[in-house]
């Protein structure tokens, strides 16, 4: 992944974590795609994580459960992830294999992704 | 002009101007079949009536079509144009088409005035039979053209029809409908085969993207049955709604579906259902207004 | 000169054999030309190497022909080296001085094998293709010969030359096919018959045995370029993106669109992995349909272990990874048609197919 152009980005934004896919991954990329990611979180102290799969053009069993062992990791970490951006017929094609996104949120896009966190921010903070 | 020339030119330019071939004759032809108008009409809806065409149609709208029919063909013969009784056919066809004409009655019913008019014609040249042999001459290729362009008129507007109702069904059976900001309502109307189905799941999917959607109202009201197969489209669409951050509300679900669906292991526990459409559109707003309530509540904190 | 009968020939191709038989011809225009030159076997050798070379590019029954213009050449070439070499005399190093010794070695390796093949081939085999390729007899006389008809013949040449390939390649290696299937699957690929090579798996057997999967190399170019195939090896984890790139590119092909095109590679996408992960070595043909309908087809193939139960495979939530097994009742969901074909030791052949018309689909 340090060679050639990035397959993925993350950016900090505040604590919450953006990440980018810009490309169809193969297995070894999704899982040091999920160490990058996991070893940022703690790093950053995230709390928020949105993860932008638009790109995808192919979201299989594999990715399927690494997105979601991210989001569970994330959330012992104290952090929420958000899957954002999965294409219609990826979305369709995802169900017909079986696999869902179990209880991790998603949201249309990017700016779904924001506002699904800061809305959840502000209940979290209304209770505190 | 003698009869032989007329039969010439009627073999050579079967569908030239009527007016070349029936010069002197057709004028007398006309006279005679304007003179005779009533008893003729009357004949010819008595055949029809025999022959059980158009039963379609009432009496009086029998009546009032036979009767332009009648002189639209007198007309034709008169000025040898078509062009006239082209519209009136189209005219017609749009009319008696939703009813359930069929082409062969259309055209049964040209024939049989064109049968009942040479019989006429017989009656009153029987006596001069070369007379009898030109007036025919004259007559017959002007209503086989009659015949001719009536059925085309049918057979295009139809097919017209047909065209414009497949596309009416394409649209219908995929309507999306963005009721307002980020609501999709989905009224699945008629039988849906797994064909159908595929249809509306990309249209919807692809809906919610545009539309940005929030909340999905599926409707199945409408819906007669659905087999096993199609109720397990129906779970799947909503589950890759759910993938793309749509919530799914199905309302109008009857007992039978609700029965197919819980048959295939769907537990319906984890599917928003409403009873009505009006409901679905209540709970979706609420949906939607959700978070602004609670987005005043947090502002006020 | 014998090259008038080909214009008469059943549509045959060439091939090792037929370069093999023109050796008594070139030597005869050789030793007409420059008679017991040092040089004259190698000019012969040199010939065939071309002609084996340029083989596919030429006409069906032009091989002769060809021939004879490429030893000419040769010969020229040859005069005009001597000429370059006498009047670059004075110059101590000459950069076109080819690596003449191994050259001579490998050539002489080649014709023994071609020997040696030859020899393997039945006594009628050989008699026929020696009389159609050396003396030049079309294939009508040669039936008439022997109560057949002249595309009987030919297919038999075919059969012959298909043969002579194949025993010309083992020769080469101066080895044995390790089993039984070797030769028939050896056999279909020399002659490019596809329906064959279904019936013995061919593909399935280059997996398993090495011999044959070098020695099919030179063989599996045979028959009429098919673009409407694509065979991806799979060994790491990089193929199974590569495979389901390559099934999404033909689909497109295909006229697929849309959900189609994404439910097709990620079916692919599992049965890729499923070699990765349990076989380790395997490949993914996708073949473009036109029969009965239009379509895609994707066969999986691995010499993996196999699946002990591949009803229980099936079935949702059975799985010897991760505690999810997902990838084939989830890959049969995506498709149209799925098959599957384990046997425990020897590995797993995964069919499945998608049409591009929706109409029929349960």
């Amino acid at each position: 992944m340090n060679s050639g152009p990035a397959l993925v980005s993350i950016l900090r934004q505040g604590d919450t974590l953006v990440a980018s896919v810009h490309t169809a991954l193969d297995d070894s990329e999704m899982v040091r795609f999920q160490h990058d990611l996991v070893r940022q979180i703690g790093e950053h102290r995230a709390r928020g994580i949105i993860i932008d799969v638009a790109a995808l053009d192919v979201i299989d069993s594999f990715a399927s459960r690494t997105l979601r062992s991210i989001a569970d990791i994330a959330r012992l970490r104290g952090a929420v992830t958000v899957i954002v951006g999965i294409q219609p017929d990826v979305a369709f094609a995802m169900v017909c294999l079986g696999m869902d996104m179990g209880e991790v949120p998603t949201a249309l896009d990017l700016e779904e992704g924001l506002a699904y966190l800061s809305r959840l921010r502000g209940l979290g903070s209304s209770h505190g | 002009m003698n009869a032989e020339n007329t039969q010439d030119q009627r073999q050579d330019q079967g569908q030239a101007e009527l007016s070349l071939s029936g010069n002197q004759l057709l004028p007398q032809l006309v006279a005679h079949l304007r003179e005779h108008r009533a008893k003729l009409r009357n004949e010819w809806a008595s055949r029809i009536r025999d022959a059980h065409l158009l039963e379609a149609m009432t009496p009086q709208e029998m009546a009032a079509e036979t009767t332009s029919v009648y002189d639209n063909y007198v007309e034709v013969l008169e000025t040898g144009s078509v062009e006239a009784l082209q519209h009136y056919a189209r005219d017609l066809s749009e009319r008696i088409i939703p009813r359930g004409v069929e082409t062969h009655e259309v055209v049964g019913i040209v024939l049989l005035l064109r049968d009942v008019l040479a019989r006429s014609l017989f009656e009153k040249y029987q006596r001069d039979f070369a007379l009898l042999n030109q007036i025919l001459d004259a007559y017959e290729p002007a209503a086989n053209r009659i015949a001719n362009t009536v059925a085309v008129s049918f057979v295009d507007e139809r097919e017209r029809v047909i065209r414009q109702q497949q596309d009416a069904i394409k649209e219908l059976s995929t309507p999306v409908l963005p009721v307002r900001e980020r609501l999709l309502i989905l009224p699945i109307i008629g039988v849906l085969d797994s064909e159908r189905a595929r249809q509306l799941t990309e249209q919807l999917l692809s809906g919610i993207r545009t539309h940005r959607a929030k909340v999905v109202v599926i409707d199945i009201t409408g819906a007669p049955d659905v087999d096993e197969t199609v109720a397990n489209h129906l779970v799947q669409t909503v589950d890759a709604s759910r993938l793309m951050g749509a919530s799914v509300i199905i309302t109008g679900l009857s007992p039978t579906i609700a029965q197919t669906l819980v048959t295939i292991g769907v537990d319906l526990s984890k599917m928003n259902t409403i009873g009505d459409l009006q409901g679905g559109l209540e709970e979706a707003e609420r949906l939607l207004g959700y978070t602004v309530t609670r987005k005043v509540v947090t502002d006020g904190s | 000169m014998s090259t008038a009968r080909a214009t008469n020939e059943p549509q045959e191709s060439g091939g090792a054999a037929d370069v093999a038989a023109l050796i008594p011809m070139l030597r005869r225009i050789v030793a007409a030309r420059i008679g017991q030159h040092p040089a004259a076997e190698d000019l012969v050798q040199e010939t065939l190497l071309r002609v084996l070379a340029a083989e596919d590019r030429i006409e069906p029954g032009m091989l002769e022909p060809y021939a004879i213009a490429t030893v000419r050449n040769v010969m020229a070439t040859m005069w005009r080296q001597d000429d370059r070499d006498a009047r670059n005399q004075h110059r101590i190093h000459d950069p076109s001085e080819p690596d003449e010794a191994e050259e001579v070695v490998v050539a002489s390796e080649e014709q023994s094998a071609i020997t040696e093949a030859l020899r393997r081939l039945t006594d009628r085999e050989r008699e026929v293709l020696l009389a159609h390729e050396v003396s030049g007899r079309a294939t009508q006389s040669l039936a008439e010969e022997t109560g057949s008809t002249a595309n009987a013949v030919a297919a038999q040449l075919k059969r012959t030359r298909a043969r002579l390939r194949v025993e010309y390649l083992l020769a080469l290696e101066r080895t044995e096919p390790p089993t039984d299937r070797c030769r028939a699957v050896l056999m279909a690929l020399s002659s490019a018959d596809r329906r064959r090579q279904r019936e013995v798996d061919a593909a399935r057997h280059l997996l398993e045995c090495d011999l044959c999967a070098r020695l099919s190399q030179p063989l599996l170019g045979r028959g009429p370029v098919r673009d409407n195939e694509i065979h991806v090896p799979i060994s790491a984890d990089p193929d199974i993106v590569a495979a389901r790139s390559a099934a999404r590119e033909m689909a497109v092909r295909a006229g697929f669109a849309g959900a189609d095109l994404t439910m097709l590679a990620t079916a692919v996408s599992e049965v890729a992995r499923n070699i990765v992960r349990f076989a380790s070595t395997g490949e993914v043909t996708v073949e473009l349909l036109e029969q009965p309908r239009p379509g895609i087809r994707v066969v999986a193939r691995d010499t993996g272990p196999g699946i002990a139960d591949v009803d229980r495979a099936l079935e949702d939530g059975y799985s010897t990874y991760q505690g999810l097994g997902l990838g084939l009742p989830g890959a049969r969901r995506l498709m149209d048609e799925f098959n599957i074909v384990s046997e425990t030791g020897h590995g797993t052949t995964v069919s499945m197919t998608k049409w591009f018309d929706t109409k029929g689909r349960g």
